[in-house]
């Protein structure tokens, strides 16, 4: 080995993947064990921003914090949603248990309002967890968004496009979610803080509408007209 | 009884100089623009006068700032000034334009004798920067006339006050002119000559109403003094003589015109949760500025934040020459719950109101919305968007026989465009709304599109195929 490679090693300037310890950055389990597993038995890191990257809604997304908005709503955190894309449906949050009273709803014009809104929000020490959905980010921006979280102590969860996969991201945790065959959702680790990626698992979310069982017994009738099919 | 007067000499040029850090030469002008009406030192230096035209002090001082008044201004100057004597005494008297009186003969045990009252007046004036002439005397209209005169002395000798205003001059006494230049021509000089003279003949030669206000003078005749009452709300203006086009500008009179507000908020033990700001301009209409705070607030530094949010966002459309802040509402100020005793703990309560104030002042209130649950079987109508309030201690009441339902719900349902893969459930029908016109008579389906989404479908009475949720 050469005299410069083990200098460096002994000044301990260079990461070794084969010392890796356990990190232990504050956290809060999703909910799901064989996520958590996958995340190293922690969860969503608090104080760092999450990323789910995801091509169309309805797959799952919103049942994979629903554990955590649940938790942090009966805590009497504030959950807040920045410009989502849809209404957030009420009668099926409280159907879900989650708290109405402290999840507030945020409609920003432009992204300049959009990020000092998530910026402000991340700075509270009320807020349990940020949901948002912004447009186009810029690295720049991401890494202040980052800044802001760690001052706050938060969760913060963006959900981008699937396009935004190989862009580089300063955020904690990537997960890239596609939708399985069987109403579950798969869960592929791009990037995690303190461990290597490339981790996958699969979620069953199938009872998100009632589907037990494989079979459509449940169906009175498949309506839809075979010819136009 | 004693009575304490203030008079304020050049009350409007006081109200100017407060909101601005320094200025040169400036005079006050009638609403006409013709007369001076007020100068200030640095004017009187170039030999401007009060009674001047403003041509011939344009001519002495071509730098001058000019002021035009307003016939409402000094009014409420002078109530603002009336509004901090409250605090100090209980009976206080307006006297139009420019004067005050004060009962103290009640207050002495409660100040601990005369000159501490006098003191108290003194500091409250020179806090405020303001300039007055202040006398006490044993009638209201003694006490005006020394302190007019500016001979005011810190004495309850009634006999010394006589003397002293029987030494002012008679023009200093404020008879009418005609009057004036009768009892001249009688030879008579000052007021302590006019007092010799007989009642009865004073009356028959002169007039009863000269009797009058000599009596009035002397206290031998009542002069009663309707106590004024403060009114229930805050107002306060700043005009500026040079036009402000930042916001930086505005906030040093802002700073003070809120100190002021918290002052008065204090005194009166409550908070407020609504600020009306008017922002004047030359040539174009008035910005009126709603600043709210979602919870019950009274310092001054949460409204400046709040107004600086405000005025940075939209910048201002165009100079400013004057601002009017105005409160209305007033709210009875609660004790804060939940905060320990050696207040360690973070007030999150209060972190909150900061927050969504914060938010709400530079997005506009109807952008933040908090959810709520609506027994309607339609499903557009089964929520509702309310301003976030303070969440109640109340807990609703567990929701388990809610019906499954998407948890994402388009804002209009969305024509299907692709038959769908899979069929889960359903129909599940849902007819309503007769009652109000707007009807749904639907059936509902849990479909899975080809993409692998779980979409809330339904087909309306014309059988088309609409998605109106996401299963996210």
């Amino acid at each position: 080995m050469s005299d410069l490679l083990s200098s460096l090693l002994q000044d301990a300037r260079v990461w070794q993947g084969h010392k890796h310890r356990k990190t232990t950055q504050p956290a809060e389990p999703t909910g799901y064990q064989v996520l958590d597993n996958q995340l190293g038995g922690l969860g969503w890191p608090r104080g760092a921003l999450s990323e789910c990257l995801l091509d169309a809604l309805g797959i799952g997304e919103l049942h994979l914090v629903l554990p955590l908005m649940q938790r942090l709503s009966e805590q009497g955190k504030t959950v807040f949603w920045l410009n989502p894309p849809h209404t957030p449906y009420a009668p099926a949050l409280a159907r879900e248990g989650v708290n109405l009273d402290h999840l507030v709803v945020i409609n920003t014009d432009d992204q300049g309002d959009f990020l000092w809104t998530l910026e402000n929000c991340l700075r509270s020490p009320v807020t349990g967890l940020v949901l948002a959905w912004p447009g186009k980010l810029a690295s720049r921006d991401i890494r202040r968004l980052q800044l802001a979280s760690e001052a706050g102590g938060n969760v913060c969860v963006l959900f981008r496009s699937r396009r935004q996969a190989d862009q580089n991201s300063p955020a904690a945790l990537r997960l890239e979610l596609v939708p399985g065959d069987h109403q579950d959702l798969k869960v592929n680790i791009i990037k995690r803080r303190g461990s290597w990626p490339g981790q996958r698992c699969s979620l069953a979310l199938g009872h998100r509408a009632d589907i037990t069982t494989q079979d459509s017994s449940r169906v009175v009738q498949g309506p839809w007209p075979r010819s136009q099919g | 009884m004693l009575w304490l007067y203030l008079h304020f000499p050049h009350l409007l040029l006081d109200h100017i100089h407060r909101n601005q850090p320094s200025t040169g030469a400036l005079a006050i002008v009638d609403g006409a623009g013709h007369t001076v009406v007020q100068a200030c030192p640095n004017a009187r230096d170039f030999g401007i006068e009060a009674g001047m035209r403003l041509k011939t002090a344009l001519g002495l001082a071509p730098e001058l700032s000019i002021m035009r008044t307003e016939a409402r201004q000094e009014a409420w100057l002078l109530e603002d000034q009336a509004r901090w004597l409250y605090r100090y005494a209980a009976h206080i008297t307006l006297s139009p334009p420019d004067g005050i009186w004060a009962e103290v003969s009640s207050l002495q045990k409660l100040y601990g004798g005369l000159p501490s009252i006098w003191q108290t007046v003194e500091q409250a004036l020179a806090e405020r920067k303001l300039t007055a002439w202040v006398a006490i005397g044993h009638t209201p209209q003694a006490a005006q006339l020394l302190a007019r005169a500016g001979k005011g002395e810190c004495t309850a000798d009634k006999h010394h006050i006589l003397a002293s205003v029987g030494s002012l001059p008679l023009p200093a006494a404020g008879f009418d002119e005609k009057s004036c230049t009768r009892l001249q021509r009688l030879g008579l000089n000052t007021l302590a000559e006019v007092f010799a003279l007989p009642p009865t003949e004073l009356a028959r030669r002169l007039s009863p109403e000269l009797l009058a206000m000599v009596q009035k003078i002397q206290g031998t005749r009542p002069d009663p003094k309707a106590p004024w009452q403060p009114p229930h709300s805050f107002r306060q203006k700043a005009d500026f003589i040079h036009e402000v086009e930042h916001t930086e500008g505005l906030l040093f009179s802002l700073q003070r015109i809120l100190s002021e507000l918290e002052e008065d908020l204090c005194w009166r033990q409550q908070d407020t949760d609504t600020l009306l700001l008017i922002l004047q301009h030359r040539h174009q209409q008035a910005t009126r500025l709603r600043i709210r705070t979602t919870g019950p607030e009274h310092r001054a530094e949460m409204f400046l934040k709040l107004i600086r949010l405000k005025l940075d966002h939209p910048p201002l459309s165009a100079p400013v020459t004057g601002l009017i802040l105005a409160v209305k509402r007033f709210t009875g100020r609660e004790a804060p719950l939940g905060r320990d005793l050696l207040g360690e703990t973070e007030d999150l309560d209060e972190a909150w109101h900061t927050l969504i104030s914060r938010l709400q002042a530079r997005l506009g209130e109807q952008s933040l919305k908090r959810l709520a649950a609506r027994a309607d079987h339609r499903p557009e109508c089964a929520w509702s968007a309310n301003n976030p309030g303070k969440p109640g201690k109340l807990r609703p009441q567990a929701s388990v026989t809610l019906p499954r339902r998407p948890l994402w719900l388009l804002k209009a349902p969305r024509p299907l465009a692709q038959p769908p893969e899979t069929w889960h459930s359903g129909p599940e029908r849902i007819s309503g709304g007769w009652w109000d016109g707007q009807r749904v008579h639907r059936d509902y389906y849990i479909a899975q599109l080809p993409g692998g989404e779980l979409a809330w479908v339904f087909r309306d009475v014309q059988g088309g195929w609409f998605i109106h949720g996401w299963f996210g």
